[in-house]
C-alpha cells in the first residue's frame, strides 16, 4: 500500500492539475482577505461581531469545494487519458486503487485547507500590523474551537474523497464536475430552502453543517445538524459511494 | 506446465456482439507466439481477459497456474503492452513510467534502464504529448520491460512504427526470446511477425481458426502454377475440362490443381505454345488473409 501511496503522490506532483487546483485554492482563498484588508474600513475590522476573523475566511469555506473538483479529476482523469489500464495493470485488485486515491486526497484536502487557511491567518496579521489595528484572535482558544478546526479540516478531507468517488462510479470528467457543482451549488439548496428537514440530510449540506453547524433557511431561522452529527453523516455518504464506486468498477470491462 | 493456459474463453458484449468465442490455447515457456487476425477479431479483447481488464461471459483463464489478479506484483510477472496511449500527455515519459515503477515497487533506476533500452533517453524528460507515435510505442514497451517479466503480451506493438522502428522491434522481440521471455504478440498484419514468431493463433470473428508453427501454414499451402500463352484461352479450357481451377488474364494464365510439369503436359497435349511457366508459392500473408477470412471455425 506504501507504494501505490507514493505511486499516487508522484500522479499528483507529475502534471499541472494538483499544481493548478492548488494555487486557485491560494488565490481564491486568500484574494477576498487580501481585498477586506486592503479596502475595508477599520471600524469593520475592529468590529467583533461582523469583523476579526470570519470575515476574512470568506475565501477559505470555498476551498473544499476545489478539494471536490480535485477528487473528481484525480479520478476522471485516469480514465480520460486511459492511465486507468496501467492503474489495474499493476494492481489488478481495484479496490486497492481506489482506497489509496481516497486516502490520498482525502489527505491533500486537509493539507490544502490547512495551508491555505494558514496562509489567511499570516496575511490577516501582517494586514492588521500595516493598518495598525488589533486583530481579535482570543476566539481561538477557547473551548470547543479547536475540535471545530479538526472537524473543519475533516470534512475538507472527506470533500475530496467524495470527489474521488463520485469520479469513480460516473468516471466521464465534464459530466461529473459540471453535474456535481450544480448539485452542490443550486440543487441542495433549492432543497434546504424548500425543505429543510430534508435538506439538512443531503450531502454538500450535511459537509457544510460540519463547518457551519446548523444551516440557515430563507427565514433566517437556525435549523439543521450538530457538527458532529453533520459529520457523521457526511461519513455516510463517503462510505455509500465509496462502496458503490468500488462495486461498480470491479465489476467494469476496461476496453 | 503452460505459461498461460485458456479454456474455452467467450467473451459477449451485450446482447449482440460476440467477440470471444469459445477460444483455447496454451502458451509454453519460453515461446513467441504470434496472435493474428484482421481488426475486430477479438485478439485485444482476449488479451485483455488474460490480465483481467476484461471480465470473461465464460471460460478460464490461468496465469502462472493462477489468476493474473492473485499474482504478487503481477507487473514483475507479466508485462502487458494494451494501449500505448495509456500515458498522462502532460507528464514526462520518465515519470509516466516512475508511476508504474513505484505502485509495483520497482527501484526507480530501473526506468532509466528501460528508456535507454527502448532509445528514449533523451526523450525522458519531455512530456509524453511531444512523443511521436513510435516513440509512444516505444516508450509502452519500457514500461512493459520494468519489472523484467518473464511473459509479455504485446497488443500491436508494431503500431506506428516505421520501418526502421520494425526492425527494432524485432531485434526487441528476438532479444527477448533469447533471454526465455514466453511472448504473445498479435498484429493484423502477419508480415509484420512472421519473422520473429515460432507459433501462430489465427483467430477470425471470436473464433480460433487455425494455430500450430508457423511452418506448418506453409506446409498446407498448395502453389499456384503461372504462365503465359498465345493459345491461353484453349489451354484454360483443357486444363478445366481436367478439373484444375483456373484464371485467365489476357495471355495469363493462374492454375490451381496440377504441378508445372502436368501443366507443360498439358499444353503439349493440346498444342498451345508457352512463353513463361513458373511455380509460385503463395506468400504467409495470403494465406493468413485466406485463413482469416473464410476458414471455418476448429471443431
Amino acid at each position: 500500500m506504501i507504494d501505490l501511496v507514493a505511486a499516487e503522490l508522484l500522479k499528483l506532483r507529475s502534471t499541472r492539475t494538483a499544481l493548478g487546483l492548488l494555487i486557485a485554492a491560494v488565490l481564491v482563498g486568500l484574494a477576498p482577505a487580501v481585498l477586506i484588508l486592503i479596502f475595508a474600513p477599520a471600524e469593520v475590522l475592529e468590529d467583533e461581531t461582523v469583523g476579526g476573523f470570519g470575515f476574512l475566511v470568506t475565501g477559505v469555506t470555498v476551498v473544499p469545494l476545489l478539494g471536490l473538483v480535485f477528487g473528481i479529476l484525480s479520478m476522471t482523469n485516469e480514465y480520460r487519458h486511459g492511465t486507468i489500464t496501467y492503474s489495474y495493470l499493476v494492481t489488478p485488485r481495484r479496490a486497492r486503487v481506489i482506497a489509496v486515491k481516497l486516502f490520498v486526497c482525502f489527505g491533500v484536502g486537509i493539507v490544502v485547507l490547512a495551508l491555505v487557511g494558514s496562509l489567511v491567518t499570516l496575511t490577516a496579521i501582517i494586514g492588521y500590523e500595516v493598518r495598525s489595528l488589533e486583530l481579535e484572535t482570543s476566539f481561538l482558544f477557547e473551548d470547543g474551537v479547536a475540535e471545530t478546526l479538526a472537524l473543519v479540516l475533516l470534512a475538507a478531507g472527506l470533500m475530496a474523497a467524495l470527489g474521488v468517488g463520485l469520479g469513480a462510479l460516473f468516471r466521464n470528467q465534464p459530466a461529473t464536475v459540471a453535474g456535481t457543482l450544480i448539485w452542490a451549488l443550486a440543487g441542495e439548496n433549492i432543497v434546504v430552502s424548500l425543505k429543510p428537514a430534508v435538506g439538512q440530510y443531503l450531502p454538500f449540506a450535511a459537509l457544510q453543517q460540519v463547518v457551519t453547524g446548523g444551516v440557515t433557511v430563507s427565514t433566517g431561522a437556525e435549523v439543521g445538524l450538530s457538527r458532529p452529527e453533520a459529520f457523521l453523516v457526511s461519513l455516510g455518504y463517503i462510505a455509500v459511494v465509496s462502496i458503490a464506486a468500488v462495486y461498480t468498477t470491479m465489476r467494469r470491462d476496461v476496453t | 506446465m503452460p505459461v498461460v493456459h485458456v479454456e474455452h474463453l467467450s467473451k459477449r458484449f451485450g446482447k449482440r456482439v460476440l467477440a470471444v468465442d469459445d477460444v483455447s490455447f496454451a502458451l509454453e515457456k519460453g515461446s513467441i507466439t504470434g496472435f493474428l487476425g484482421p481488426n475486430g477479431a477479438g485478439k485485444t479483447t482476449t488479451l485483455r481477459m488474460i490480465v483481467d481488464l476484461v471480465r470473461p461471459t465464460a471460460g478460464s483463464i490461468a496465469v502462472f497456474d493462477g489468476r493474473y489478479r492473485d499474482l504478487p506484483r503481477p507487473w514483475t510477472r507479466v508485462g502487458a503492452l494494451l494501449d500505448a496511449s495509456g500515458f498522462h500527455p502532460g507528464r514526462s515519459g520518465a515519470n509516466a513510467l516512475g508511476v508504474v515503477a513505484r505502485a509495483s515497487g520497482i527501484p526507480a533506476a530501473r526506468v532509466a534502464e528501460v528508456l535507454e533500452l527502448v532509445e528514449l533517453e533523451g526523450a525522458a524528460r519531455r512530456a509524453v504529448k511531444g512523443y511521436s507515435t513510435g516513440m509512444r510505442q516505444r516508450l509502452a514497451l519500457a514500461c512493459v520491460l520494468l519489472g523484467d517479466p518473464d511473459l509479455l503480451l504485446l497488443d500491436e506493438p508494431a503500431n506506428g512504427l516505421d520501418p526502421e522502428g520494425m526492425r527494432w522491434l524485432r531485434t526487441f522481440l528476438r532479444a527477448r526470446a533469447a533471454e526465455g521471455k514466453t511472448i504473445l504478440v498479435s498484429s493484423h498484419v502477419l508480415a509484420e511477425v512472421e519473422q520473429t514468431v515460432d507459433d501462430v493463433l489465427i483467430i477470425s470473428r471470436g473464433r480460433l481458426v487455425a494455430r500450430g508453427p508457423l511452418a506448418s501454414l506453409d506446409a498446407g499451402a498448395s502453389p499456384v502454377v503461372r504462365l503465359r500463352s498465345p493459345q491461353a484461352e484453349l489451354l484454360q479450357r483443357h486444363l478445366e475440362e481436367r478439373g484444375a481451377a483456373v484464371n485467365r488474364l489476357g495471355d495469363a494464365l493462374a492454375i490451381r490443381g496440377p504441378s508445372a510439369p502436368e501443366v507443360g503436359e498439358a499444353a503439349h497435349q493440346c498444342g498451345a505454345v508457352l512463353h513463361e511457366l513458373i511455380t509460385e508459392r503463395p506468400s504467409l500473408e495470403d494465406l493468413f488473409l485466406e485463413i482469416a477470412g473464410t476458414r471455418r471455425p476448429e471443431s
